[in-house]
């Protein structure tokens, strides 16, 4: 969109004003460019501040940290809570994880969406807006982490999932999440800077990660990256969804949609061009026998 | 976890020509069937 | 049926026409009427609950399985059976084959009411309903979406089917010139019926494109948007055959005597055509069972359900199909209309209920109130089927 815009100006502005604004705007910061979080589970001490922080801002369950043993028992974010911190017993000891909306770069959610109101914001984060929902739960039948959760329980419900803070995020500041993390499990940036990051990690200290970096390639790279001492099936996640975007599954179909539209019409209307204008009906292969039952 | 092995993703492709040629063979079969009813039966019916 | 057969000049005349045919007819204690009316009022109070407490009040719904009955049931299924209407319209109008021209409306009619009923029942399982509009005004369009085509199809598809039917209902109001000029849309409106129907059919295929990691390979394809395609035609046969043998012998006093013969030869060749279509379509499912290595997962409980599927419901029938039209026994052909039936039920309620989510410890079934509210959809559907045909020409058209 910026792009476009900067590109009618320029043409406006003309020849040299174009070579000046394009050095201007490799110097600032591209708006456009996609932010992430990395979340480095080989820090992470499980004290689920980022769970009290995330509700706080955003006015959701707060759970009781201290005393509701949550930790015991595997949690999935719900319509109540946009984040979790769950527990895994692994051979490299226990290892706490932090589950939210991943915030794909090409969203399954957000294309799903018949209206809209699951959408990919300026930077990545992909947010619900509620006057434009509808309610069909689609985006939850297409995410493949399956994170929109539905208040069932509302007669009028609305999706809650994670959204990267994005009103915090307009006004300059950090996620929730990451301002309240105490261990620098959680670290927020350009996607770009974030793998930069994850890499040099892995390649500094090869024995404590395995080297992969969960989000870099599945489903076409998400928003939230992480890090892990353990295989990642070890520790909740899908390692199965591919790392194809699952926007580019419904490709093929919607381009033949205006393709049939096309075509479809003019086959038939020339198919009933060629069996010929009020001709006498054609015979069915029982038309002849049924005219002998008749007169049996 | 990220490894780089061949993968022939056309590997099903013989068999799937073989199951095109036993369609065409039943298929063939299955219109001749329906294009003749078969009087005899029909006749016994009355 | 109509007594009043003067054409009516002013508002005051129709109103008065239409308020006395909107009066029930025939006696009220009936079988159907007895099963129905309970349901249907129970359905309402279910639906008073479900607006006031929310879905979850009614429904065994979970932020796994966010698509239920009314989804899979009342929408997808649904709109499948309701594919007899593009094939019949096809058959008579685009290739002109007369044989089939009794059955057109009674068809088209079939066909515009499920999609009113099925396109309502979407609206039931909207948790924000009163939004529903957004993505046809103004500022919401989500283009990407397969869901907006359906919706957009939907809409404009029941235009099309209306106007199909239209002829009918000038006919019945004794409006000769209006009924002279929609007729001579019937061609486009087919044209158009056709097209939209080939894209939604396939669409509501293509809404399970971006479930593939939830939905057992089994089921989940990249060709499920042609194969959703395929066998919505011969649903459509087959439902016209049911629906059809049903309607003969509710509606009998309804048919000249003579078209009941007609209808025989009808249903034979609306048999064989569905027979070729299902072998096409058991050779299909065989092409993607080779292509993706399916044999691996058959030996399990899922693969013997989907052996029953495609075996048990597909090529039987097919095969039945064939016989009952070789051997001219409409027992047979009835039967496996049937029997085809259900393999779609049980296609459609497969790919978006059963086999989705198929790895999860507590699985969803429906719930009573899920089920009753179904029934009050079909029901309806009926009732408002049943006022149709007792009113217009729908069964004895003269053309």
């Amino acid at each position: 969109m910026d792009r476009r815009g900067f590109l009618k100006t320029s043409l406006v502005v003309g020849g040299t004003a174009l070579s000046c604004n394009k050095a201007r705007a490799q110097e600032q910061h591209d708006p456009d460019e996609f932010v992430g979080i990395l979340v480095d589970t080989t820090r992470c001490i499980g004290c689920r501040a980022c769970e009290v922080a995330c509700s706080e801002v955003h006015d959701n369950y707060v759970p009781d940290v201290v005393n509701d043993g949550a930790l015991e028992t595997r949690r999935k974010t719900s319509d109540k809570q946009w984040t979790v911190v769950n527990k895994y017993k692994t051979d490299k000891g226990d290892v706490f994880v932090k589950t939210q909306c991943m915030h794909c770069y090409q969203a399954a959610c957000a294309t799903a969406c018949p209206t809209e109101a699951m959408k990919q914001m300026q930077g990545g984060p992909v947010v619900w807006r509620g006057n434009k929902c509808i309610g069909c739960r689609f985006c939850m039948v297409s995410c493949p982490f399956e994170m929109p959760k539905f208040e069932y329980g509302e007669w009028n419900p609305k999706l809650q999932k994670c959204t990267m803070c994005f009103e915090r995020l307009e006004q300059g500041q950090k996620p929730a999440c990451v301002e309240a993390c105490p261990t620098d499990t959680l670290m927020f940036g350009s996607r770009l800077k974030n793998l930069e990051v994850a890499r040099h990690r892995i390649y500094s200290h090869p024995d404590n990660y395995v080297h992969h970096i969960y989000g870099e390639n599945e489903v076409g790279g998400t928003g939230y990256i992480y890090l892990s001492a353990v295989p990642f099936e070890q520790i909740g996640f899908r390692t199965d969804l591919g790392t194809r975007p699952y926007p580019e599954y419904t490709k093929e179909f919607l381009y033949a949609v205006p393709m049939i539209l096309f075509g479809v019409p003019a086959f038939l209307l020339g198919l009933n061009t060629l069996t010929g204008n009020n001709k006498p009906p054609i015979e069915g292969e029982f038309d002849s026998e049924f005219e002998v039952t008749k007169h049996e | 976890m990220d490894s780089f092995t061949y993968v022939n993703i056309f590997e099903t492709k013989g068999l799937e020509y073989l199951l095109l040629l036993c369609f065409w063979a039943l298929f063939v079969y299955l219109i001749r069937y329906l294009s003749t009813p078969a009087k005899k039966h029909k006749d016994s019916h009355r | 049926m109509n007594s009043n057969v003067a054409p009516m000049r002013t508002f005051g005349d129709f109103f008065h026409f239409f308020i006395q045919e909107l009066k029930p007819r025939g006696p009220w204690i009936t079988p159907f009427n007895v099963i129905s009316i309970p349901v249907i009022l129970t359905g309402v109070v279910i639906l008073v609950y479900r607006f006031i407490y929310g879905l979850g009040s009614v429904t065994n719904l979970t932020q796994d399985t966010p698509w239920g009955l009314w989804m899979g049931f009342d929408v997808v299924t649904g709109v499948a059976l309701a594919g007899g209407a593009y094939v019949i319209t096809f058959v008579v109008y685009v290739i002109k084959v007369e044989k089939y021209h009794s059955i057109v409306r009674a068809t088209v009619l079939n066909g515009f009411l499920a999609y009113c009923f099925y396109g309502g029942a979407l609206l039931i399982d909207l948790g924000r309903p009163w939004n529903a509009p957004n993505p046809y005004i103004g500022n919401s369009f989500g283009f990407s979406s397969v869901l907006f085509l359906i919706c957009w199809h939907f809409l404009l598809y029941m235009v099309a089917e209306f106007l199909e039917f239209s002829p009918v209902i000038a006919e019945w109001l004794h409006l000769e010139k209006a009924r002279k000029f929609l007729k001579s849309l019937t061609l486009v409106t087919v044209v158009l019926g056709i097209t939209l129907s080939m894209l939604h059919q396939s669409g509501l295929g293509a809404l399970f494109l971006m479930a593939q990691p939830k939905i057992h390979p089994l089921w989940w394809s990249s060709f499920i948007p042609i194969l959703f395609f395929v066998s919505s035609i011969y649903a459509g046969l087959a439902m016209i055959i049911v629906e059809g043998t049903i309607s003969h012998s509710v509606f009998r006093k309804l048919i000249a005597p003579n078209s009941h013969h007609s209808f025989d030869e009808i249903i034979f060749g609306l048999g064989k055509g569905a027979a070729i279509v299902m072998f096409v379509y058991y050779f299909f499912k065989a092409l993607l069972f080779i292509h993706d290595k399916q044999w691996e997962m058959i030996n399990d409980v899922w693969g013997y359900w989907y052996l029953l599927e495609v075996i048990g419901f597909v090529l039987v029938p097919a095969l039945m199909f064939a016989f009952g039209f070789k051997h001219r026994s409409l027992n047979i052909i009835k039967t496996a209309a049937v029997m085809a039936l259900l393999g779609i039920v049980l296609n459609r309620l497969n790919v978006s209920v059963i086999a989705f989510n198929w790895y999860a410890d507590v699985h969803y079934y429906p719930s009573w109130q899920e089920i009753v509210v179904t029934l009050m959809v079909i029901f309806s559907e009926l009732w408002v089927f049943r006022w149709f045909v007792t009113r217009m020409p729908v069964l004895n058209s003269k053309h």
